[in-house]
C-alpha cells in the first residue's frame, strides 16, 4: 500500500499564550491511500492542530510532514500554497465557499487556479455536482443553499483538483442529523468507489461509527488507533 | 485574470449600499473638483487670452531697452535687415503684428485726456483680435487711412462721435514734437475694461508719421502657428537676432507677475481640493477596513484552498480601483454638461463683484474651461488615492495567518 501521509514526531507548542500550550506532543501517523479515517478526541485534544499541520496551513514546532514523497514541512510559503492547491482538498467546518460565486463556480474556481482547460473544468464541475447530488443547484450562490448543501459543494470543491487526499475538520458539526448522514454517505461512496483518501476530525458518534479507521487523540498524543 | 475581475466585480456589490455610498462620495468630490477647477481655470484662460490678444501676443520682438523703459525712443527699426532675419522662421510663424505705441494727449474743444495710441496694421489686427467685430459706431480702419478708432470708454469721456476731429499731442522719436489732427472713423469696444477707457487705434503709417518714427515699431508681435510651440520658436529666433539690439519676450515673461498670482490662487484652490479628497480617502479607507474585517475568514479559506496571496491581493486592488473609477467616471460624466454649459454661457457677474473686477481691468465674465486637464487631473488624483487605500488590503492579504484568521 502507498502511504499518502506520514508525520514524524510532530509537535506543536503555542508559546504566545500565558502558559505554553502543548497542542501536539509527538504524533507519528501514517495514512495509506484509500483510507477513510476519523480523528476523534475531546475538545482541545489537538485534532484541528493536527489537521492544520498535515494540510500545511500551519508550521509544526518540530517534526516533519510528508505528503507522498514530498516533505511538506520543508516547503517555502509560495511553494506550499501551490502544493496545497495540487495535492490537498479541504473541507472546513464553515465558511467553505466563496459567497459571490455560484456552486458550480466555486467548484471550478480550484481548477481555474490550476489552469485547467475550460472543457475539463466544465465537465468535471458537472460530474462532481452530480456526485454530491446538487445538479439542480449549479447556478445558486451559497447563501441560498442549506448548510448541508454547502458542505456537499465544499466536498465537490475539495475533489475538483484531484487531490491526493481530502482533509475535513468537523465537516458535520453544523449539520442536522439528516444532512450529516447525507454528507457522510457521499464521502463514503467517494471513498469506496473512487478510492479517495479521507481524513477527518469529528465529535460526532454517528460519524465515528462509519469510519474504517479511528484515531483517538488525548492531550496531543495518539491514545488509540484502530482499523475495522 | 478574468476570474479575478469577476470576483472583484461581484465582491463590489456584496454590500450594495456601502459601495454606493463610497462611489457617491467619490462622485461628488470629482464633480465639485472638476467644476471648481474648470471655473477657475476658465477665468484665467479668458484673462490670459484677452491679455495675449490685446496686448502681449505670444511672442514679442522689441528693442533691447523697451521692456524696461517703454518709450518711442526705444523702438526698433523694422527694416529689410530685420525682415530677412525673420525669414528662416517663416514656416513656424503664422503672421506678424507690427505695432508702434505710445502715450498721447487727446483733446477736443471740451476736454483733454491721456490715452494709449496704438499704431497698427488693420489687416493683421483682424487676425490677431476682434477690434473689427467690436466696432460699435462708424467703420474699421484701412491701412491708408489718416483717421482713428477710439475706444468706447474714451468716446464717452470725450463725448466724441464718429466724424469728430480730435487733436493729438505727444512726444515723437528722439524728442521730436508730435502733433496732429485726426478724424474719428469709428468707435470700438475693447473687452479689457482698463483699455477701453483710454485707447486710440491708428493705422501704422499714420502713427509712424505722427511719432516721426519712420519704419519704427515699439514691438513686433509674432504669432506662432502652434502657440504651444512659442518657447521653442523663441529659442530658435534668439539665435538669429542680434541680442545687442533685440529682445524676445514670450507671453509667459510678459505676464510673469500675473502668472505668479494665478499660480498662487490655483495652488490655494488645490489645497482646498486636496483636503476634500483627504476626507473622501478616509471614507474609502473606512469602507475598506470594515470590508476586510468582515471577510477575514473567507480570505483565510481562499488562501487555504490554494489561491496565491498575490492573486488575492490583485482582486482587492481591482475592487478598490473599480469602486473609485466608477465614482470618477460618473463624476466626470456629470461634470461635463455643467462645464460645457458654462463654457458656452459664461456666468455674467453683476453688482459689487463685477465692479471690482472691472476696476482690476478684467471683464466681469466667468466662463468654464473645457480643458481636458481638468478632467484628467481628477482621474489622476483619485487613482493615487485608490492605490494608497489599496495598500491596506494588500498588506492584510500578505500578512494574514490563515490558521488564526479562520478561527476568528
Ligand atoms: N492559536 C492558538 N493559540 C494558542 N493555543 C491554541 C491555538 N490553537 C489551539 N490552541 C490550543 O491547542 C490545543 C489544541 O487545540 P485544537 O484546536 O487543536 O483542539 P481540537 O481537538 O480541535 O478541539 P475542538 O474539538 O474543540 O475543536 C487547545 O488546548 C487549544 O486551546
Ligand atoms: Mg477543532
Amino acid at each position: 500500500m502507498t502511504k499518502v501521509i506520514r508525520t514524524e514526531n510532530l509537535t506543536k507548542v503555542y508559546n504566545h499564550t500565558v502558559v505554553p500550550v502543548h497542542a501536539l506532543g509527538g504524533v507519528d501517523l501514517e495514512v495509506e491511500k484509500g483510507e477513510f479515517t476519523a480523528i476523534i478526541g475531546p475538545s482541545g485534544s489537538g485534532k484541528t492542530t493536527l489537521l492544520n499541520m498535515i494540510g500545511g496551513l500551519d508550521h509544526p514546532t518540530s517534526g516533519r510532514v510528508f505528503v507522498g514523497d514530498t516533505e511538506m514541512t520543508a516547503l517555502k510559503e509560495s511553494k506550499l500554497i501551490d502544493f496545497r492547491l495540487r495535492n490537498i482538498g479541504f473541507v472546513f467546518q464553515s465558511y467553505n465557499l466563496i459567497p459571490v460565486l455560484t456552486a458550480k463556480e466555486n467548484i471550478s474556481f480550484i481548477m481555474l487556479l490550476q489552469k485547467r482547460s475550460k472543457e475539463e473544468m466544465e465537465a468535471r464541475a458537472i460530474q462532481l455536482l452530480q456526485e454530491v447530488g446538487l445538479t439542480d443547484k449549479a447556478d445558486v450562490r451559497p447563501q441560498k443553499l442549506s448548510g448541508g448543501q454547502q458542505q456537499r459543494v465544499a466536498v465537490a470543491r475539495a475533489l475538483a483538483s484531484r487531490p491526493q487526499f481530502v482533509l475535513a475538520d468537523e465537516p458535520t458539526a453544523n449539520l442536522d442529523t439528516q444532512s450529516a448522514f447525507n454528507l457522510l454517505d457521499i464521502m463514503q461512496k467517494l471513498n469506496e468507489e473512487e478510492h479517495i483518501t479521507l481524513l477527518f476530525s469529528t465529535h460526532d458518534q454517528r460519524v465515528i461509527d462509519r469510519a474504517r479507521r479511528v484515531i483517538k487523540l488525548v492531550d496531543g498524543k495518539i491514545a488509540s488507533d484502530e482499523r475495522r | 485574470m478574468k476570474m479575478l475581475m469577476i470576483l472583484a466585480w461581484r465582491n463590489l456589490w456584496r454590500n450594495k449600499r456601502r459601495t454606493i455610498i463610497t462611489v457617491a462620495s467619490v462622485f461628488f468630490a470629482v464633480l465639485l473638483a472638476i467644476c471648481s477647477e474648470s471655473f477657475q481655470r476658465g477665468s484665467y484662460e479668458m484673462m490670459i487670452d484677452n491679455m495675449v490678444k490685446y496686448s502681449t501676443g505670444y511672442l514679442k520682438v522689441q528693442d533691447v531697452m523697451y521692456h524696461d523703459e517703454p518709450s518711442i525712443d526705444n523702438s526698433l527699426l523694422y527694416d529689410d535687415a530685420l525682415q530677412s532675419a525673420l525669414k528662416p522662421y517663416a514656416e513656424s510663424i503664422d503672421y506678424l503684428v507690427p505695432r508702434i505705441q505710445g502715450f498721447t494727449l487727446v483733446a477736443n474743444d471740451e476736454t483733454t485726456r491721456g490715452a494709449l495710441l496704438i499704431g497698427m496694421n488693420p489687416d493683421s489686427e483682424v487676425q490677431f483680435n476682434d477690434f473689427r467685430e467690436n466696432i460699435v459706431a462708424g467703420d474699421y480702419l484701412e491701412s491708408g487711412d489718416q483717421s482713428v478708432l477710439i475706444s468706447s470708454g474714451l468716446a464717452r469721456v470725450l463725448n466724441a462721435e464718429v466724424g469728430d476731429t480730435l487733436v493729438f499731442i505727444s512726444q515723437g522719436f528722439q524728442g521730436a514734437s508730435a502733433a496732429g489732427l485726426f478724424p474719428v472713423k469709428g468707435i470700438v469696444r475693447i473687452r479689457v475694461p482698463e483699455m477701453d477707457r483710454a485707447t486710440i487705434l491708428m493705422p501704422l503709417a499714420a502713427a509712424q508719421w505722427f511719432f516721426q518714427a519712420d519704419e519704427r515699431l515699439t514691438s513686433l508681435i509674432v504669432m506662432p502657428n502652434n502657440p504651444a510651440d512659442t518657447e521653442r520658436l523663441a529659442n530658435a529666433m534668439a539665435k538669429g537676432l542680434d541680442a545687442e539690439w533685440f529682445r524676445l519676450l514670450t507671453w509667459k515673461e510678459l505676464l510673469a507677475d500675473f502668472l505668479k498670482l494665478m499660480a498662487f490662487d490655483v495652488a490655494a484652490n488645490k489645497v482646498f481640493l486636496y483636503i476634500l479628497y483627504m476626507i473622501i480617502a478616509f471614507g474609502i479607507y473606512g469602507t475598506v477596513l470594515t470590508m476586510m474585517v468582515e471577510r477575514t475568514k473567507e480570505l483565510a479559506m481562499i488562501i487555504s484552498v490554494g489561491m496565491k496571496r498575490s492573486q488575492l491581493a490583485v482582486v482587492c486592488v481591482i475592487e478598490m480601483v473599480l469602486m473609485t473609477l466608477l465614482g470618477v467616471i460618473a463624476g466626470a460624466l456629470a461634470a461635463f454638461p455643467v462645464v460645457y454649459y458654462f463654457h458656452h454661457n459664461p456666468i455674467q457677474l453683476s453688482g459689487e463683484l463685477a465692479n471690482v473686477m472691472i476696476d482690476y481691468g478684467f471683464e466681469p465674465v466667468m466662463p468654464f474651461s473645457m480643458s481636458a486637464i481638468n478632467f484628467l487631473s481628477q482621474v489622476y488624483v483619485v487613482s493615487v488615492i485608490s492605490l494608497l487605500v489599496s495598500i491596506y488590503p494588500v498588506y492584510k492579504v500578505y500578512s494574514m495567518k490563515v490558521v488564526e484568521s479562520s478561527k476568528l
